[in-house]
């Protein structure tokens, strides 16, 4: 790949767009059930638009544009921005329906891919391997999650500017790419997610019963049909009540608390 | 026991940029109870404390995460409190404590984003009445709202909570606390559902029996399920892109033959 000389437009400048990344770090700060992160787009937006905009009209409608309903992985969000700070640009507000489009065309795409691989894998696979280590006192887990999380965030300062030339040709080009990438990374999520299942959840059964003089535990008979079978249990029941939608995932929790307790209690799982 | 007036401070002060961190500014460690348990041992001067709690409420909450505007139990708060109160009390008693407060977090998530739909409709209205510096400012209304969503909880829990949480502890039956920590063992279980229930599970059901197989039969550590699994995503990747090819070349050599018919 041959390195081009960055070009910036008329008005907007490197700088203008370092700020906006900045100010997205408003990003889901301003969450609210109607517009959810609409008006962290506006903020981090508006110093940008004002630029573009020197008539006040046009300011206030491009703004108004911009509070509306937004939500999805805001990491991610910041490419698309980007993008629609060239739209912009070039076209003024003859782009604004253009520039709604795109940004609500690609809210389900990014959530899917930065919910599933930047905030569900990243997290299960470090958060496991960091907890199990500082489990026996060893800080390096955390470390070495902490270093990625620096790398990220490295990556997610310059996101405004790579949107900026990038982002519009990225989503329409490589848009299938990043459908096998999603997949791919769930083929990586589900086996470190069942691997889980076999080894986070430590609850055995102290049960025994006597036949006269025979004692027999039950632990060793649920061993030979199946390693983990209690904890195989356990998540196949969370799963299901999950799965129903009757319960919310609080009052999941607030069930496994209150199983807890009883089996506890009564000497049913340890 | 007592917290000494600066640790009260420095522990709200804590808990308050956890949750501005959370939700944006600048979103590093989301709420990950590992790092915030971390931070609080130094804070306390108890660093084993903090990596244990922290490791422990981590494993907890695995797969907790809240997508799309959901609440969930705010677990970091969790780490704060029970890392705090763990590294006199020990790591139990610290949880009993931290994780009912935790899980109070839920509705207050809820509050901040109700109040939030308050803030961002006066800003919207600032921008139309062309008050933008106005505009602009009450938008630091948010995060200000969130950050107050975790630092109230834990200066309650560690003020007031002083003399209560005493009497709490000695009251507390045996059950309660031996559920607590048998609670701590099961919990994953409920993150993990909501993981399997948010990915394509059932389209890739036999990765996770391959996953469990490597945990549960050759006690493979999850570094090593990891390294497997993505062999299996890199050969997942390849194998979309061959199928989209074969594809795509099919719809062409299908529009060349009609056009061929067509002459």
């Amino acid at each position: 790949m041959i390195k081009k000389k960055q070009e910036y437009g008329p008005i907007v400048t490197k700088k203008d767009l370092r700020k906006a990344n900045y100010r997205w770090l408003m990003s889901v700060c301003t969450f609210n059930y109607q517009t959810q992160q609409g008006a962290s787009v506006a903020y981090a937006l508006s110093p940008i638009l004002r630029k573009i905009y020197k008539n006040d009209d046009d300011y206030v409608k491009a703004l108004n544009n911009h509070f509306q309903y937004y939500n999805t992985q805001p990491w991610l969000a910041a490419i698309i921005l980007g993008a629609t700070v060239a739209m912009e640009e070039r076209q003024g507000l003859a782009a604004k329906d253009t520039v709604n489009d795109f940004k609500i065309g690609t809210m389900g795409p990014l959530a899917g891919i930065g919910d599933s691989l930047l905030m569900t894998m990243i997290p299960t696979i470090m958060g496991s391997i960091a907890a199990y280590m500082a489990l026996d006192g060893n800080p390096f887990g955390i470390l070495l999650w902490g270093v990625l999380i620096g790398i990220i965030f490295f990556l997610r300062m310059h996101c405004f500017e790579f949107g900026y030339h990038q982002g519009v040709k990225v989503v329409t080009q490589y848009g299938d790419k990043l459908n096998y990438l999603t997949t791919a990374a769930s083929v990586l999520g589900i086996t470190v997610v069942g691997s889980l299942v076999g080894s986070v959840i430590t609850v055995t059964s102290p049960l025994k019963f006597t036949f006269g003089k025979v004692a027999m535990q039950i632990q060793p008979m649920l061993d030979k049909i199946l390693p983990e079978l209690i904890p195989v249990l356990l998540v196949f029941l969370a799963f299901k009540l999950l799965k129903s939608k009757k319960l919310s995932m609080t009052w999941v929790i607030l069930l496994f608390i209150l199983i807890a307790m009883f089996s506890a209690a009564f000497g049913i799982l340890k | 026991m007592h917290f000494s007036v600066i640790q009260i401070v420095l522990l709200t002060i804590l808990a308050f940029i956890k949750h501005v961190d959370y939700y944006g500014i600048p979103m590093l460690f989301v709420n990950y109870p590992v790092f915030w348990g971390l931070f609080t041992g130094i804070l306390m001067g108890d660093v084993e404390t903090g990596l244990l709690v922290g490791g422990t409420v981590q494993l907890m909450s695995l797969g907790v995460a809240g997508f799309g505007g959901s609440s969930v139990p705010d677990y970091g708060t969790t780490a704060i409190i029970a890392t705090a109160f763990g590294t006199v009390l020990g790591k139990n008693a610290g949880l009993a404590i931290g994780l009912p407060v935790g899980m109070l977090g839920v509705q207050l998530d809820v509050v901040v984003k109700l109040l939030n739909g308050f803030v961002v409709k006066r800003a919207q209205q600032y921008a139309n009445e062309r008050k933008f510096k106005k505009m602009s400012a009450i938008t630091w209304l948010g995060p200000l709202f969130f950050g107050l969503s975790a630092a109230i909880p834990v200066f309650i829990s560690v003020t007031l909570g002083q003399s209560a949480v005493n009497f709490l502890l000695d009251s507390m039956p045996a059950w309660f606390m031996s559920g607590l920590t048998l609670a701590g063992k099961m919990l994953p279980a409920v993150g993990i559902a909501m993981l399997l229930n948010y990915m394509p599970t059932a389209k890739l059901l036999n990765y996770l029996l391959i996953g469990f197989f490597l945990a549960a039969f050759l006690k493979v550590p999850i570094i090593g399920a990891a390294i497997v699994g993505m062999a299996l995503a890199y050969a997942t990747y390849k194998r979309e892109e061959k199928d989209s090819q074969i594809k795509g070349t099919s719809v062409i050599a299908a529009n060349d033959s009609s056009i061929g018919e067509d002459e």
